[in-house]
């Protein structure tokens, strides 16, 4: 490394200055990994993730399995779409969804028999330009209030719009718009002589789509477009002194995001062949927040793999109380792995818990057998290994009870933790680890879809305030203004 | 031209009820500039809160105390716990992310409100807790202007609805405390410089606009009867709506807004129909908005350059 | 020390003209009739007591504020200058007045490269298609941005070169940084270029090299530089011309040596002597 004299002065060599760069990994093993795959570059990822999308039906996909993946994948999409409002222009949205929603009703009304004598049948080619078109006119329509309205009341202007979706789907012309009871008989999509009816080819199609979106938005990302909405996210009063039209720019952000959500909307439409109002309400929306957030706002491959990763776990793991333990346990564990160090404390934390859990089971047997007659619900290795060790009343109404009682007892626990440290933190570890184990078995794992709520709530809360970039995302420097 | 008192009163009633909870949202939203979408869900809370005081005391048809102390008791305990649940979210949800930008504490609020109306789903159940109100409070001692009824609960949301405001206004404009508030909403760097204790205001901002709602939330549960955890959502929404329509951070405006869209809605409801009364109220919202960002009674912020 | 440049002036229309102008905030009276000019390939500077108004006037240029009374005129071209008064800061920062910030504003999560190329935006024309398409006009613009990006940025030899480009913005230092905001403002390809304290924060020499600095742009590309400065090395270095405000009021112009000891310019930084005190009235 030569000293170059006319290079940086005194105070910042070469070498110094050139580790200015050098950005921050996750953890350990993980940050050996994403080391490697920036090594092998985004497009090269990009054309294996896609592929290995595409082989998973051939290595034995089927069923409930590939529904889940069709929903993963359209929430991946709308997730990509969000990250284009949210992530690079920094508006926040939060009546996305509507536009998935005016999607899958366009294409709905277009390609069914709803509207007229025998409906309007346009083929896909023909009712998705549409349909995308009008999205995007809309998404101008919902953006226009941006240009005069600070962060705060944009997101409630777009919530409100939101809402106001769901409100009109539902009662407004019931005969055209279906009303609560939606639009049934949908058109599938085909087209060049090809009809999409089999749950394998929506599959495809939407691995495609999602592929070819990414790219494309890839392309944009290094664009003047893409650079003009980073800009303004940045600093629209700068961006506009640097020749930048923010408002403009605001609504092509808009209308981009709303074209990829009614993307999604058409194939989902096509794919469900039906749609309802409730296909399109907030819990939806935060799903969709929550892959990006938990990605990683404000990068494609964040988007898309954070929301894929949230819609596994929340439509297929959490399902089946077994492959929900499994989850459970395995996060839980790994995440102490992850987090304990040195290894000598992690050792003794697991040890005390394990002894903690057998002594409390022994003595709670000894006092009242009801209160340890019912088994753990898990089944398989993991349920023979907890037989003895966790607490579960027989009675399932006791077990609800002090199962609640014990929810609310975690939580306070938890919340004790963040607050201690060291020695203190260590020792209240031991009863939290045990306590959840036992919430888990006697409630959680019993209410999957409370479960799985409280689960997006939680990654929503803790993201933002552990690591706000998510897991692919990065660090950002907010100058407070 | 009755039918329209009695709307009128109806209007207002419920009004109260969202001037109370659209109060709560703007005094944090005044001192920490934060949309706290977990509002609503405290709402929720409260209404729960009343509903187990009374089946602890026997249940509606067979109450073993008075319906008076019962009542106190209802209201006290929903205002002390749902605060309590107010500063406890603002400690650990909120303060880590006092100085973050502002995108950050807004999806945070929204995994903090999802999470509560989980935490009900699971601790409370899905169905249904009614409060039978009628059981322990006769409706038909209220008072009778011409033909236009006025039932002892509504008067009692109204008086408590007015006096709950009225303490506030002189809580904030004459107190220290509300000296202080106003001085945090105003400059929050400032006022720590001039020796306010700005987390103890806040805690205490916190605590007084989250008891605000748990009061509204028994006051709901009186007033509709039924309880379950989404109802949070949409009083939620129209305190929303309320305290923008007013003027974010504005207390007068709050209070003038939720009667807005409390009579506006029982207008709607009432020579309209039910069904497009959300709707007139989000459009009312829109229209406010591009008329007057800033709200009825809100003032513009001027940013420096 | 003054300056050592023959200044052009009285031949074509000032680049910028400011008439009469007053901007009110209610009741409070930012400026007050002013009267300004800048001419072709002239560095002016503007001094004052802080609160006088100084970066007001930047902002009423730029089109930030809009002015209550009076005009600003701008030539984009040589040639008559047209009235850019209440346009919005966008469409005046493409006619090419460009400027920098007092309070640094960069877009700290790009990179140095990214900054600059972002403000040729208003120079190119693609559209996002044609942007994904690689269509020919897209791929020519963004060679022709980058290329304009490096050789803007290489106007400060080293300092932003090379393997500085793809860093991010945050992880420059303040005197970099500072760089950064005037060659991202140079990008823009401005006929006018408004500095807010350039110098504010540095060190001797830095502030040395920013007074030569300030000199080369004007004379290598032909530009008309507005400077706001506290630093006097800088404005009795650089400037053609000095303007003095105070509580938005010109109270003096002319060369630095002339604006310095005008007797108005002493007190409004110094205060009047207390025996002038009892003797004016």
């Amino acid at each position: 490394m030569s000293i170059d004299p006319q290079g940086p002065k005194v105070g910042a060599d070469e070498w110094v200055a050139r580790q200015g760069h050098r950005r921050e990994y996750l953890p350990s093993w993980l940050g050996h990994a994403q080391r490697a795959g920036e090594r092998v570059g985004w497009w090269p990822r990009l054309a294996i993730a896609g592929l290995a999308g595409l082989a998973l039906p051939l290595l034995g996909l089927g069923g409930f399995q590939l529904q889940v993946g069709i929903d993963a994948l359209v929430i991946a999409l709308l997730a990509v779409g969000l990250n284009i409002v949210v992530g690079w222009a920094g508006l926040l949205d939060l009546g996305y969804v509507a536009f998935f929603g005016c999607g899958a009703y366009g294409y709905a009304l277009l390609s069914s028999p709803q509207l007229g004598a025998n409906g309007i049948h346009l083929p896909y080619w023909l009712s998705l330009p549409i349909v995308m078109i009008g999205a995007a006119l809309l998404g101008l329509a919902v953006g226009l209030p941006s240009r005069r309205l600070l962060g705060d009341y944009l997101a409630i202007v777009t919530l409100f719009f939101g809402e106001a979706f769901v409100e009109v789907t539902n009662n407004v012309a019931p005969s055209k718009l279906g009303g609560p009871n939606g639009i049934t008989t949908i058109d599938p999509i085909s087209g060049f002589g090809i009809q999409l009816t089999t749950n394998e080819s929506y599959y495809y199609l939407l691995v495609i789509v999602l592929v070819v979106t990414m790219a494309v938005l890839r392309l944009l990302e290094y664009s003047r477009t893409g650079r003009a909405w980073r800009a303004v996210r940045e600093d629209p009063l700068a961006a506009a002194a640097m020749t930048i039209p923010v408002n403009r720019v605001k609504l092509s952000a808009f209308a981009c995001g709303a074209m990829v959500a009614a993307l999604a909307g058409t194939i989902f439409a096509a794919q469900q062949a039906s749609v309802f109002p409730t296909d399109f309400d907030t819990p939806i929306l935060i799903l969709i927040y929550a892959g990006l957030i938990l990605g990683g706002i404000g990068s494609i491959a964040g988007a898309a793999t954070g929301a894929l990763v949230v819609m596994v776990i929340y439509d297929g793991v959490l399902r089946s109380p077994a492959e929900a333990s499994i989850l459970f346990y395995g996060l839980g564990l790994l995440t102490l792995l992850v987090k304990l160090r040195p290894w000598r404390r992690l050792a003794v934390v697991l040890g005390a818990t394990v002894a903690l859990g057998f002594a409390a089971h022994a003595i709670a047997a000894a006092i009242a057998p009801s209160a340890v007659a019912g088994g753990p619900q898990s089944t398989g290795l993991i349920g023979d290994g907890l037989q003895d060790w966790i607490i579960v009343p027989g009675n399932p109404q006791t077990a609800q009870t002090v199962g609640n009682f014990g929810f609310v007892v975690l939580i306070c626990l938890a919340l004790t933790l963040v607050q201690v440290k060291g020695r203190w933190r260590t020792i209240l570890l031991v009863p939290t680890i045990y306590l959840a184990a036992f919430v888990w078995e006697a409630r959680l794992v019993n209410e999957p879809s409370i479960t799985r709520q409280l689960m997006i709530g939680a990654i929503l809360i803790v993201m933002m305030i552990s690591r706000p970039q998510g897991l692919l995302g990065q660090r950002r420097v907010e100058v407070a203004t | 031209m009755s039918f329209f008192f009695q709307e009128l009163v109806n209007g207002l009633t419920t009004g109260a009820l969202y001037s109370l909870v659209a109060l709560g949202f703007s005094m944090v939203y005044g001192v920490l500039k934060l949309l706290n979408f977990a509002h609503g869900d405290l709402y929720m809370i409260g209404a729960y809160i009343g509903f187990f005081v009374i089946q602890w005391f026997g249940g509606a048809q067979h109450l073993t105390i008075a319906v008076p102390l019962l009542l106190l008791i209802m209201f006290v305990l929903a205002a002390a716990l749902v605060g309590g649940l107010g500063v406890a979210i603002e400690r650990f949800a909120y303060r880590p992310l006092r100085d973050a930008p502002r995108i950050a504490p807004l999806i945070t609020a929204i995994g903090v409100s999802f999470f509560l109306e989980s935490s009900a789903l699971l601790l409370f159940g899905a169905q249904y807790r009614v409060y039978n109100t009628a059981d322990f409070i006769s409706l038909s001692s209220g008072i009778q202007i011409g033909s236009v009824t006025i039932d002892s609960v509504q008067i009692l949301v109204l008086v408590l609805g007015v006096v709950l405001m009225a303490g506030l206004q002189l809580l904030v404009n004459r107190t220290r405390l509300g000296r202080q508030m106003r001085a945090v909403a105003a400059d929050r760097e400032a006022a720590e410089m001039l020796g306010i204790n700005v987390n103890f205001v806040i805690t205490a901002t916190f605590f007084l606009g989250s008891a605000l709602a748990g009061v509204a939330g028994v006051m709901g549960g009186l007033l509709f009867n039924q309880v379950t955890s989404t109802i949070g959502f949409i009083v939620g929404l129209k305190a929303f709506t309320a305290a923008v329509v007013g003027g974010i951070g504005s207390i007068p405006g709050a209070m003038l807004g939720g009667l807005v869209i409390g009579v506006a809605e029982s207008f709607v409801t009432g020579y309209i129909s039910s069904t497009y009364s959300n709707l007139i109220v989000f459009g009312i919202l829109i229209v406010v908005m591009l008329l007057r960002p800033t709200g009825l009674l809100g003032r513009a912020q001027l940013q420096k350059v | 020390m003054s300056a050592g440049h023959e200044p052009t002036g009285g031949t074509a229309a000032p680049v910028l003209e400011l008439d009469r102008l007053s901007l009110s905030f209610g009741g409070l009276r930012a400026l007050s009739e002013l009267d300004l000019q800048v001419r072709e390939r002239e560095v002016v500077s503007i001094i004052g007591p802080n609160g006088a108004g100084k970066t007001t006037v930047f902002n009423v240029i730029t089109g930030v504020y809009e002015p209550s009374a009076g005009d600003v005129r701008f030539g984009a071209h040589p040639g008559p200058a047209e009235s850019i008064a209440g346009r919005p800061p966008y469409a005046i920062a493409r006619l090419g007045i460009a400027r920098t910030f007092q309070t640094l504003r960069l877009f700290m999560n790009m990179s140095v490269l990214e900054n600059v190329m972002a403000a040729t935006y208003g120079g190119t024309r693609a559209m996002p298609w044609e942007s994904v398409l690689r269509l020919p006009r897209a791929r020519r613009e963004e060679r022709e941005a980058r290329v304009l990006a490096e050789e803007v940025l290489s106007f400060f030899g080293q300092r932003l070169a090379g393997y500085r480009w793809d860093q991010p913005a945050y992880s420059l230092s303040y005197a970099n940084r500072r760089r950064l905001e005037i060659a991202r403002a140079l990008a823009t390809r401005p006929r006018l270029l408004l500095l807010d304290e350039p110098a504010a924060g540095m060190n001797p020499a830095e502030t040395h090299e920013v007074t030569e600095l300030i000199g080369q742009i004007r004379d290598e590309r032909e530009i008309s530089i507005l400077v706001i400065e506290h630093d006097m090395h800088v404005v009795s270095g650089c400037s053609d011309r000095v303007v003095a405000l105070d509580h938005g009021v010109k109270i003096a112009e002319g060369g630095f040596d002339q604006v310095a000891n005008h007797p108005a310019v002493v007190e409004a930084y110094l205060g009047r002597h207390p025996e002038d005190l009892a003797g004016a009235e």
